[in-house]
């Protein structure tokens, strides 16, 4: 990249700097937002038309779908889906203990057993 | 105690055929001396003689005799570092690599054993290349794009330009670092630091304030990438702490309880459609940011085309884990005593929190100003103007958090993340646009 020569002076080439950095930032992110306010909707209808006939089922689906489905039932399925994936208390471990009850040795009606591992 | 009387003769039969297979020959000039001195004494004496010479060569080697103030000090600044992430969760992802590497560049040492992180050739500098020449950066990118989500920004374009607003932060700072006295390149990168985007600020600082670059009137420019990462990636840490005040200062009670309304469905094609025209529209507009939205966007495409998710996959987890470790670690070995701590750094730092502070006010009072054209449902709650300085996604949580503590039952994330995004595609045109002025 070349630099583009601009005045000697270094804070008035930093005034303009500003002035036209901000501006080229908003240009671009205006000409984006005009894009995918205006020119997407354009786009999707067009292929919309190229492709009719051959997926207008999926097509009358999408289309329910979007009429509905707002972000408020996504976040309620959203909340459904977490409370069920963590939050399980009919599901719960039924050990209670923190000590390791686990036995090496078990026959479970061995008489020295129970005399010398008493927890 | 047979193992330490193994030892022990093993050692000493060490230091007693050292000079005999002539492994310091700097020590026996000095060795000489010292038996001319001792001509008299018996050859064990001038052994013992000997081996304490070598235990002080050994000592001017060790970091307790190299060790300075700024040495300690920044030391003891790596220790804060990482228990702050691991204390209260502020980035530990980032500060536990960027303390450690704090402490691993400030170990004192003799120069000239290709140690250091400045020394040529040593590993550390390696590694350090990778952040000189901005090459860390755009894979940080890659990651970002895999995981982000632009649905909210697809679904509201408009608030793509509350990203646009926070990029005064960017400029202001700029303008407020050459009235401080440095010059432009320099200026630019600590500029950045408002972006409150890590991989931005150190790919500008690597391109333009690198300590290699030579400007117009014969001078090197100042290295001042480890400066501004340790800024911009500390205050990104902060967001959460600098913003709430200003957010509340610029607000009245009835803004903060706007709500808006949820954003709407956003099908696959629009999201597959998305990265592509971005990338194509920004980059023609700021060729220089090409290597940051390049990337950006297409991890975005990974993410969103339903085919590559493999690639997405190791993109948003792996590569970006391995990238971040690397990049971590050598920007906090970076800050060698000698080079960090001076008066630059400290107006950097002190530069940094300006710029977050402007930009979060310029986002805020640019969703004010948008609210003047708005009306009814489409009103915007100004809170998520200051997610517009990227920071993702902290930035987004904290202007969350903010509404919820009006109104309990305002959920503003997935609202906020909108100028979030807008802010990291924002920061860096802004970074390609300065880069073009003066790279």
């Amino acid at each position: 990249m070349t630099p583009i020569p601009l005045e000697t002076d270094q804070l008035s080439e930093g005034y303009v700097i500003l002035i036209t950095g901000m501006l080229i930032v908003f240009t671009s992110l205006l000409v984006l937002t005009i894009f995918f306010k205006y020119g997407v909707p354009i786009l999707l209808y067009v292929y919309k038309i190229i492709t009719k006939g051959r997926d207008k089922k999926i097509e009358d689906i999408a289309i329910a779908v979007d009429e509905n489905f707002t972000g408020e039932i996504a976040a309620a399925i959203a909340t459904a889906v977490h409370l069920y994936l963590h939050e399980q208390h009919d599901n719960e471990n039924a050990i209670l203990t923190i000590k390791q009850a686990r036995k090496l040795y078990s026959p479970w009606s061995s008489k020295i057993y129970g005399t010398q591992n008493r927890l | 105690m047979k193992k330490i009387l193994l030892i022990f003769g093993v050692l000493s039969l060490l230091i007693f055929i050292r000079p005999a297979l002539g492994l310091n020959t700097a020590q026996t000039n000095q060795v000489s001396t010292t038996t001319v001195q001792q001509t008299d004494e018996d050859t064990e004496e001038s052994f013992i003689v000997n081996a304490i010479d070598g235990i002080k060569q050994f000592y001017n080697f060790t970091g307790f005799a190299n060790a300075t103030p700024g040495h300690l000090i920044m030391i003891i600044i790596g220790i804060i570092f990482i228990y702050l992430g691991i204390k209260f969760d502020y980035e530990p992802l980032l500060l536990v690599p960027i303390g450690a590497g704090i402490i691993i560049g400030n170990i004192p040492f003799v120069a000239g054993l290709q140690t250091g992180i400045y020394e040529s050739g040593s590993v550390l500098n390696f590694l350090y290349f990778g952040v000189v020449k901005g090459i860390y950066p755009p894979l940080i990118f890659l990651g970002i794009g895999a995981m982000t989500d632009f649905s909210s920004l697809i679904a509201n374009p408009k608030l793509m330009l509350l990203g646009a607003a926070a990029q005064i932060g960017v400029f202001i700072t700029f303008i407020g670092a050459l009235y401080l006295g440095f010059n432009l390149q320099e200026s630019a990168a600590i500029g950045i630091i408002g972006g409150a985007d890590g991989p931005t600020a150190i790919f500008i600082a690597s391109k333009l304030a690198n300590g290699v670059n030579i400007l117009e009137d014969g001078t090197v420019v100042k290295n001042l990438i480890g400066p501004i990462a340790i800024a911009a990636y500390s205050y990104m840490a902060l967001v959460p702490v600098i913003q709430p005040p200003l957010m509340r200062l610029l607000t009245s009670k009835k803004e903060r309880k706007i709500r808006m309304k949820p954003p709407r469905a956003v099908s696959q094609k629009e999201k597959m459609i998305f990265p592509i025209v971005a990338l194509i529209l920004t980059t023609f507009i700021s060729p220089s940011a090409l290597p940051l939205l390049g990337m950006l966007f297409f991890g975005n495409l990974l993410k969103e085309s339903g085919r590559t998710e493999r690639l997405a996959e190791t993109a948003r987890t792996k590569l970006i884990d391995i990238v971040t470790i690397l990049l971590g670690v050598t920007v906090g070995a970076s800050t060698q005593a000698d080079i960090f701590i001076t008066k630059d750094s400290m107006l950097i730092f002190a530069l940094g929190a300006f710029s977050f502070a402007i930009a979060t006010m310029g986002g805020l009072l640019f969703a004010k100003f948008m609210n003047l054209f708005l009306k009814g449902d489409d009103k915007i709650n100004p809170l998520i103007g200051a997610a517009g300085v990227s920071a993702v996604p902290d930035s987004a949580r904290v202007a969350h958090i903010e509404g919820l503590k009006s109104d309990p039952h305002n959920y503003l994330l997935m609202h906020a993340m909108a100028p979030n995004v807008a802010g990291v595609i924002g920061s860096a045109i802004a970074a390609g646009i300065l880069l073009s002025f003066l790279g």
